[in-house]
């Protein structure tokens, strides 16, 4: 560990760990040093000169070796020169004066030097009102300059750097820090500098320029306002806008942002320092991707099919019409022939009210999240059960720690990890990547393992042999079973790995060993992996276990699920055959019945349809009516637009009118994630909250709050026909009289409730939430909004001089990641392997030669893409292929070529890229107007490729 | 008892014989002194391009937060201001208003100048919202002033939005 050093900055004793710098050390005692080209989260360079200070030390004495003394006191000897604060490291004794005379004048010298060509552009700058330099000049500027003014450097106005991102040559001060954002820490180095003297400039090194997908954050980091956003350029000045604390939606990481709003609209997304999350740094997703919020194609009004149309109509005559229907199929032909799908990007709160009106109201377990597709990910236990450990922070990991990345390309599906690991490897940590392909985090990685596509699971048992080879089961402390199983399964001689997987014997091991011997690690496993079944995670989890890499902090099991709240999705039961928190569906029944709910229905008890089962279940007749929330199966998955025409009723709540909501029966409108509370559960189990930025459009509401009253007016129905039936003619009651109604108060079976409906808040569906979904205890709305890093990092008032403009400062909570069950006690493991269920590489059709391999893209047909700049990223529909296929395919880049499996066809660009394994196509999951479901057959797909007609594109 | 009368109308004899002091107002209007702080007006440069740049300047001075700008980016081929900003949305609340200037003193350009004019009566509260159309004064006249600071400079070549004024 780094040793404490102590020394003195302007007469004030204090004592920092070893290899702080000066900068640094001075902040801890509250004393400024100013800076431009030092950044904490960059390598200092000291390329501006602006932290100038006298520095000193301890002369010694050459003989003895101790230090001079004098009247008792060390001598000191001042460097000859001014040093730079931000590369001088502290040194024992060490004397520091940050404000004599001398300083001061080396700073306004500085200052003075920086603005002879800066332009007088503050008034229409965007930084201007958080610009570092504004504030430096004003704190420790001369006031004047003594250049002439006209013999500034004059340079054409903006130029892009990117289409995202524009360059005003004549602002930058050519600090470097973008620069070195790029090389050291998004590890695109993209950008670099041009020329010499006064023509110095920044360029951008990349085709297409700027290639990144963290360009957004140079701007944030950017001293002065020579970098901004084609997003917020001239949109607002800085202190007009209100910020809203938020999240990112978009992928599992769930960044912390801030809503930079003005009036009603959204000006910008700023990160939010989050030091367990995403520290202070958010993707061009996060950033750029968030106007759907705002677009004009909103739905704003409940919709209710008349003929052909879709009219629209009164939230009570929706609630009505769909309380009728519902009520009538489930008296007709029970609650089972109820089917509900909902999203992953909802909230907890919705997707917890949504489960408790099916298996509460309709007595149906027919829940899905996922779209039904052949291709549809298994849903992931083993990532929640071991999951990581409480308090682990991807930021801080370093030397001791082994990250296995597995079947995961981080960049595309969780972006913000990807700084995160590369900057673990910059601390020393190990990071083996096994993928079936190149991905960029290859670059950081100290240890790259190429598998043979299908066969990532024999790949971990190769691991797991090479770890009980090495240690047994000494580290295993969990209650485990399964370990004879598991021992006869990898029961193999190595030779067989290494030729089915193409790894060599020597990397296998390396990796085993250092996974073994890290003190902490984490396995990181994406879409992928996945893909290859649940045998996989089953075998990462065994490997995690017995290497004794669980239920501690910065050690565990991270799935990168695909979306923004995929595990709350999970964690709410929104999902046939498990209830919220996992329970198996008996308990989580009979747990309703203690709380006053009715006695469970038989379908409450049963396994519900997935949602591909629910697809044959309309054709077949066994589904009559659909409530799909928050998703489109018919853009994503055309194969179910059939099965959407044949339902009885069809109800569709989401933000746009999408093709789905186009074929429904009743159309409800709902609120964007910034209109609303709510809380999302990240990849980490950490869950966190939105609050309201902007009132949401016409009659639009929160989720949670249609799914409630769609089950209020279940409830008034039933209870009013029943009351009709008892005493002859009673009007039927309307749902307003059944807010807050005391449960249990009725006799007979339909009519008792379970605990109330009647929420006014999303907090009190939070609370419920806490109370009974394990693992969610005390997670209430005040405990959320607690911040634990206040003051790390971000803008802070006062501090500009050290983080100008770069994040906000988190005040508003960083959210409560709740224990995985794998650190509480009595939880017991299997680590009896599953079955491989996929066909590996080879063998196979001769028909279908092409082994699919999926890949997804943070830029595809993603519909909150709408609006947003992004849409000009992402690419047309294509498919890779590696170059000996394409050659005696005939092939060439650009040619279009027909993707066909039993299921179905696609045309598609073809790329030809030695990425991809021969014998693989690589085909993107999501691309606008080509699903790949559309020739998915299963987890993984078999195709033909042939050329089709002329050249294009 | 005369003279006593004579004395007391002695003061009213004399203002018989001077300028009355009333004005009749609206017919007669009484000039108003050169720093007369009345409604807002939006100067241009002296080549008809508007001198406001939708800084916002004014509006964070304004302590009766009366303004509202939203600015936008000028068009390079047909620019509504010098520079890459302007104005798309300039509103001042004559309501909310105090006169007080500050927003004068705050604009870099000199594009906003408090003129003489002062009557300023509505029918409904929207009428006192003066859009930009209804501030910005004609093409062809209402330069305003140099900004103080230019002047100093002398004849060195000022930043580019108000390089139009040398
Ligand atoms: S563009 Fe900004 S961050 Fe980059 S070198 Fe210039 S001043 Fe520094
Ligand atoms: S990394 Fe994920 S959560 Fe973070 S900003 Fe990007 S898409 Fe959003
Ligand atoms: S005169 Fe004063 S109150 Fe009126 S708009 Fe200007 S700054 Fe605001
Ligand atoms: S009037 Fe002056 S201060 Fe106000 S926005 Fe325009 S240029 Fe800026
Ligand atoms: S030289 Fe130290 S901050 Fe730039």
């Amino acid at each position: 560990m780094a040793e404490d050093i102590t020394l003195i900055i302007d007469g004030v004793k204090l004592t920092v760990p070893e290899g702080t710098n000066v900068v640094d050390a001075a902040r801890t005692v509250g004393i400024e040093i100013p800076v431009f080209c030092y950044h904490p989260r960059l390598r200092s360079v000291g390329m501006c000169r602006m932290c100038m200070v006298a520095v000193g030390i301890p002369r010694i004495d050459r003989d003895t070796g101790q230090c001079l003394l004098e009247n008792n006191r060390p001598v000191i000897s001042m460097f000859p020169r001014l040093q730079t604060a931000c590369t001088t490291l502290v040194s024992p004794g060490m004397v520091v004066m940050t404000s004599t005379d001398e300083v001061k004048r080396a700073q306004r010298g500085i200052l003075e030097f920086l603005l002879t060509s800066h332009p007088l552009d503050c008034p229409v700058c965007d930084k201007g009102g958080e610009c570092p330099l504004q504030n430096l000049t004003m704190g420790w500027g001369p006031g004047t300059s003594r250049f002439e003014y006209h013999n500034k450097m004059h340079f054409e106005k903006p130029v892009p750097l990117g289409d995202l991102i524009l360059l005003d040559r004549e602002r930058c001060i050519l600090c470097g820090r973008c620069v070195r954002f790029q090389d050291e820490l998004a590890d695109d180095p993209v950008l670099g500098f041009d020329l010499r003297g006064r023509d110095w400039h920044i360029i951008s090194k990349s085709d297409p320029p700027f290639d990144s997908k963290f360009s957004g954050n140079t701007t944030d980091i950017c001293p002065v306002g020579a970098l901004t956003t084609t997003d917020f350029r001239f949109r607002s000045r800085v202190w007009e806008l209100r910020s809203v604390p938020s999240l990112c939606i978009h992928c599992p990481v769930g960044c912390n942002v801030n809503l930079d709003m003005r009036h009603r609209e959204v000006m910008r997304v700023m990160p939010r320092e989050n030091l367990a999350v995403n520290d202070i740094w958010i993707c061009d997703k996060g950033r750029f991707g968030q106007h759907f919020v705002e677009s004009s194609e909103r739905l704003t009004t409940p919709l209710m099919r008349r003929g052909d149309q879709l009219v629209q109509v009164s939230w009570e005559q929706a609630f009505e019409t769909i309380a009728e229907r519902f009520v009538a199929i489930q008296r007709k032909h029970g609650g089972t022939a109820l089917a509900g799908i909902a999203g992953e990007r909802l909230s907890n709160e919705d997707l917890y009210l949504f489960q408790r009106l099916f298996r509460e109201v309709f007595g149906s377990n027919n829940l899905d999240h996922r779209i039904g597709t052949p291709g549809d990910l298994p849903d992931d236990d083993i990532g929640v059960m071991l999951g990581v450990g409480s308090g682990t922070s991807l930021v801080t990991l370093g030397k001791g720690t082994t990250v296995l990345v597995i079947g995961a390309n981080p960049e595309e599906e969780a972006p913000v990890y990807l700084l995160h690991l590369h900057q673990m490897v910059k601390h020393g940590g190990e990071l083996v990547v096994a993928n079936v392909r190149p991905t960029k985090l290859d670059h950081s990685a100290t240890l790259s393992l190429r598998y043979r596509p299908g066969t990532a699971t024999q790949l971990v048992r190769g691991l797991l042999r090479v770890v009980l080879e090495e240690a047994g089961t000494k580290h295993l402390s969990q209650k485990t079973t399964g370990l004879a199983e598991l021992r006869a399964a990898l029961n193999h001689p190595m030779a067989s790995v290494v030729s089915a997987t193409g790894v060599s014997e020597d990397d296998i091991r390396a990796a085993a060993h250092t996974f073994l011997q890290a003190e902490n690690a984490v396995i990181i496993y994406g879409a992928e992996a996945m893909a290859e079944g649940t045998a996989l995670s089953q075998d990462l989890g065994s490997l995690a276990l017995i290497a004794g890499k669980t239920g501690k902090a910065n050690n565990g099991l991270l799935a990168l699920l695909p979306w923004g709240n995929s595990r709350g999705v999970l964690d709410m039961g929104v999902r046939p055959d498990r209830g919220p928190g996992y329970a198996p569906l008996a308990s989580a029944a009979k747990e309703r019945e203690g709380a006053g709910g009715r006695k469970a229905a038989e379908g409450a008890v049963q396994r519900g349809l997935s949602a591909r089962e629910m697809w044959n279940g309309v054709v077949e007749g066994r589904i009559r009516g659909m409530y799909l929330m928050g998703i489109d199966p018919a853009s994503a998955y055309p194969a179910t637009r059939t099965a959407l025409e044949k339902v009885d009723f069809l109800v569709v709540q989401d933000m746009f009118l999408t093709p789905t909501a186009q074929m429904a029966d009743v159309v409800l409108p709902a609120a964007a994630f910034a209109e609303r509370e709510g809380t999302y559960t990240n990849a980490e189990r950490r869950v966190q909250r939105v609050r309201p930025a902007r009132p949401a459009p016409g009659d639009c509401r929160p989720d949670w709050a249609m799914v409630q009253g769609i089950a209020e007016a279940v409830l008034a129905l039933l209870k009013g026909t029943d009351e009709e039936q008892g005493t002859a003619k009673e009007p039927r009651k309307k749902l307003k009289g059944k807010k807050r109604e005391a449960p249990g108060g009725a006799e007979t079976a339909t009519e008792s409730p379970g605990p109330s409906w009647g929420y006014l808040t999303a907090s009190e569906v939070a609370s419920e939430i806490a109370e009974r979904v394990p693992g969610y205890q005390g997670i209430a709305y005040t405990r959320l909004a607690n911040a634990a890093s206040r003051g790390g990092w971000g803008r802070q008032p006062n501090e500009s001089f050290y983080y100008g403009g770069t994040c906000y400062r988190n005040s508003e909570g960083v959210g409560i990641q709740y224990p995985a069950p794998a650190e509480l006690s009595g939880a017991g493991f299997s680590l009896k392997p599953r079955e491989v269920e996929t066909t590996s590489a080879s063998g196979g059709d001769t028909r279908y030669p092409f082994l699919v391999v999926t890949q997804r893209l943070l830029y595809d047909g993603d519909p909150f893409l709408r609006d947003s700049q992004l849409l000009a990223h992402v690419p047309a529909p294509y498919v890779a292929i590696n170059p000996s296929d394409a050659r005696s395919l005939g092939v060439q880049a650009g040619d279009r070529v027909r993707v066909a499996s039993v299921a179905g066809v696609l045309e598609l660009a073809a790329r030809v890229s030695d990425e991809v394994p021969a014998g693989c196509v690589l085909i993107p999951s999501n691309l606008p107007g080509a699903p790949l479901s559309m020739v998915q057959t299963g987890l993984q797909t078999r195709v033909a490729v042939s050329k089709v007609g002329g050249r294009r594109e | 008892m005369i003279s006593e009368l004579l004395k007391g109308l002695q003061t009213t004899g004399r203002y018989l014989f001077r300028q009355p002091v009333t004005v009749q107002y609206p017919e007669v209007k009484r000039p108003v002194r050169e720093r007369f702080r009345g409604r807002h007006e939006l100067k241009r440069f002296a080549n008809g391009l508007e001198r406001c740049i939708g800084c916002s300047l004014c509006a964070a001075a304004c302590p009766a937060d009366a303004i509202l700008v939203v600015p936008a980016e000028n068009d390079p081929e047909h620019p509504t201001s010098p520079g890459e900003r302007y104005a798309k949305i300039y509103e001042i609340n004559m309501l909310r208003c105090i006169f007080c200037g500050y927003c004068e003193d705050a604009c870099p350009t000199n594009a906003i100048v408090l003129e003489h004019q002062y009557e300023l009566s509505f029918y409904s509260r929207w009428d006192a919202v003066y859009p930009k159309e209804r501030l910005i004064v004609p093409p062809d006249q209402g330069y305003g002033e140099v900004p103080p600071v230019l002047k100093e400079l002398g004849n060195k070549s000022p930043s580019p939005p108000a390089q139009m004024d040398l």
